[in-house]
């Protein structure tokens, strides 16, 4: 049979497995299994947990859990609800503030946490009462959590990035750096849309009013003193010292990135225990217990899908693939086109750790050989992934504000987020045109050589 | 990526049946589990001060250490597989639930446990083949090639004792499936 027929069958056998609902870890072990013991020699099957193993005893692979632990405990106290309320006391006089402050929020915590649900929940219980309360309209105010909280796979410490690094073999140290940048340029695209979107509400609402209507709560103005502000800072300080300063162990050489992630964790649990006074075991238990579910669960899907690039790295599938992407002579852009789009339509149903691990031996040789730079691209992938989880079908962020905010309905929450998508696009388009911004700071620190 | 966040209502354990063998086997189960979690929480916050103290003895008493990645790897792999019962009994290894709305409930059944069939062959294969791998690693003394040289049959055999735990889960499930079907009928 040849590659081209095996690599077909391989494709339909995860289509078939995976869409019967089966849990993805067990579909992608099964195909390769069942491949293995078709198409290779006997004594491959004799090591495929010694394979399995192999690959996930990475010390870089395992700082995962870790990271998660060290976003769960951050996302389970009142970190993100103090920290969205400072920032609001002091951006509530800039024209459409409160939903900057939401945006910024996400954006910090997102940055401690490392997570988008995670960042959704504990900024958008807060934010988004707070915001309708002001007058915004439910479909703003849910757009603006739902975005915000995408910024957590974007910004360091990342676990898409991780994955990435490790399945493109490139520094994790400039890839997490190289997120900073257009990181911020969604803060920044999202912050302008935010005050636009006001100036329009507020119009709207003022002209109600001016026509005999009732008064929108966007009319009404909040005064705070120097000192209600300053009052607000001391639970804040100490979270964004903990970002500050595991960034400053990573790349100040302190610690390895495995060091850093065990470092978070347990900086995080110190933080929570003296901050918020979470330090029992029973406190403690659920904090722990989520993490280790999320990590299994993740776990177990990057080792059967290292175990399935494996099978079809061996039956030459994936290199026959690159190849065949290669001879379509595509110009570099169409190139980028083709497999950005194919990364949108795998977002509609899978995870980005499977996204990742199960393309990654078939777009990047292509992506090499047209030259783009594979940090850059691993960005650029990583915000393509990111708007997986604000558009449907599966749009994990959507369902986060439809637990915290049951009484909007979900059409108005898609709608909300469609301007944020957008803005996604956009950005991608503009990191295309000046790569620097991502690229800009790695190559700052760590020279434009080390690449 | 929920990491650590859970939506309401996710992860609910599944119904079991009060008495009987299966329900006696089911509770063993979940103890075990229970326990298993307990110690997987205690390996991943040792794995945090393992790695956090080797930073602070490179940098304060000048006294690095060569073994804190291993020890690190091997209490997380093996936190990782021992928790994939626990996670299995609370329906946590997600999948492609894409399709299930157009089956009927009784398609759906059927659907859900070829899911567990299919997955519990491959499971049980796996385990199988981890059995092997320890026993090779137990008799012939293999270690890891690092300085250190721990031996391999201890991360192996928590590889193992988690497939094996995760297969039996996975088993118990069917059953309960089946047994649930027998009763509605």
């Amino acid at each position: 049979m040849s590659v081209g027929a095996i690599g077909l069958l391989y494709g339909l056998g995860t289509l078939l497995l995976m869409f019967s609902g089966m849990p993805i870890a067990f579909a992608l072990g099964g195909i390769a299994v069942i491949f293995m013991f078709i198409f290779m020699p006997g004594a491959s099957l004799d090591t495929v947990t010694l394979n399995v193993y192999e690959e996930m005893a990475n010390i870089t692979l395992l700082s995962i859990p870790l990271f998660i632990l060290k976003g769960a405990a951050i996302g389970k106290s009142r970190a993100g609800a103090d920290l969205y309320l400072a920032i609001h006391a002091w951006m509530h006089k800039i024209p459409g503030g409160l939903g900057i402050a939401n945006i910024f929020a996400s954006a910090l915590f997102a940055a401690m946490s490392g997570s988008s649900p995670a960042t959704c929940s504990a900024i958008g219980s807060a934010g988004i009462p707070e915001m309708r309360a002001r007058g915004y309209s439910q479909r703003f105010a849910a757009g603006i959590i739902a975005a915000g909280g995408t910024l957590g796979i974007l910004l360091p410490p990342s676990v898409v990035m991780i994955l990435f690094a490790v399945a493109a073999e490139q520094s994790l140290g400039r890839l997490f750096l190289a997120g900073i940048g257009p990181g911020l340029l969604l803060v920044a695209l999202f912050s302008i849309y935010a005050a636009f979107r006001y100036k329009k509400e507020y119009k709207e609402a003022h002209g109600i009013w001016q026509d005999g209507g009732a008064k929108s709560a966007y009319l009404d103005t909040t005064e705070l003193t120097l000192a209600e502000k300053t009052r607000m800072l001391p639970r804040v300080l100490p979270f964004v010292t903990l970002l500050i300063g595991v960034m400053i162990a990573l790349y100040g050489g302190y610690a390895t990135p495995s060091e850093t992630a065990g470092l978070g964790g347990v900086l995080a649990l110190f933080l929570i225990a003296i901050i918020y006074k979470v330090w029992r075991p029973s406190q403690l238990s659920p904090i722990l217990t989520s993490t280790l579910k999320e990590s299994t669960m993740l776990m177990f899907i990057i080792g059967m899908s290292l175990l399935y690039s494996y099978v079809m790295s061996y039956l030459h599938i994936s290199q026959s693939a690159a190849e065949a992407i290669v001879a379509m002579s595509l110009s570099k852009w169409a190139l980028l086109t083709v497999i950005l789009l194919l990364v949108v339509m795998l977002g509609f149903f899978l995870p980005p750790v499977s996204i990742i691990l199960m393309t990654a031996p078939i777009i990047l040789p292509p992506l090499k050989a047209a030259g783009f730079d594979l940090i850059w691209f691993g960005v650029v992938m990583t915000i393509v992934m990111e708007m997986g989880l604000i558009h449907p079908p599966v749009g994990l962020n959507i369902f986060v504000i439809k637990n915290i905010a049951p009484d909007i309905p979900l059409k108005e929450i898609i709608w909300g987020v469609i301007p944020f998508v957008g803005l996604m696009i956009l950005a991608v388009l503009v990191i295309c045109l000046i790569p620097g911004i991502a690229t800009w700071l790695p190559d700052l620190v760590f020279g434009a050589a080390g690449k | 990526m929920s990491h650590g966040f859970e939506l309401e209502g996710h992860g609910a354990a599944p119904t079991q049946p009060a008495g009987g063998v299966l329900g006696m086997l089911l509770k063993l189960q979940d103890r075990v589990n229970k326990a298993v979690l307990l110690l997987s929480m205690l390996a991943m916050l040792a794995a945090c001060a393992i790695l956090t103290g080797s930073v602070f003895l490179r940098y304060y008493f000048k006294a690095p250490t060569d073994w804190q990645d291993e020890m690190s790897v091997f209490l997380l792999v093996g936190a990782m597989f021992m928790c994939g019962a626990y996670v299995q009994s609370q329906r946590g290894h997600i999948g492609i639930e894409a399709l299930a709305g157009f089956f009927s409930p009784v398609a759906n059944r059927w659907r859900v446990l070829f899911c567990d069939v299919a997955s519990f062959a491959f499971c049980a294969f796996f385990t199988w083949k981890t059995w092997s791998m320890l026993h090779e690693a137990f008799v012939e003394g293999h270690t890891t090639s690092s300085s250190w040289a721990p031996p391999l049959w201890i991360p192996y055999g928590l590889m193992t004792l988690g497939m094996t735990l995760l297969t039996l889960q996975i088993l118990l499930q069917i059953f309960t499936s089946l047994s649930n079907k027998g009763t509605s009928k």
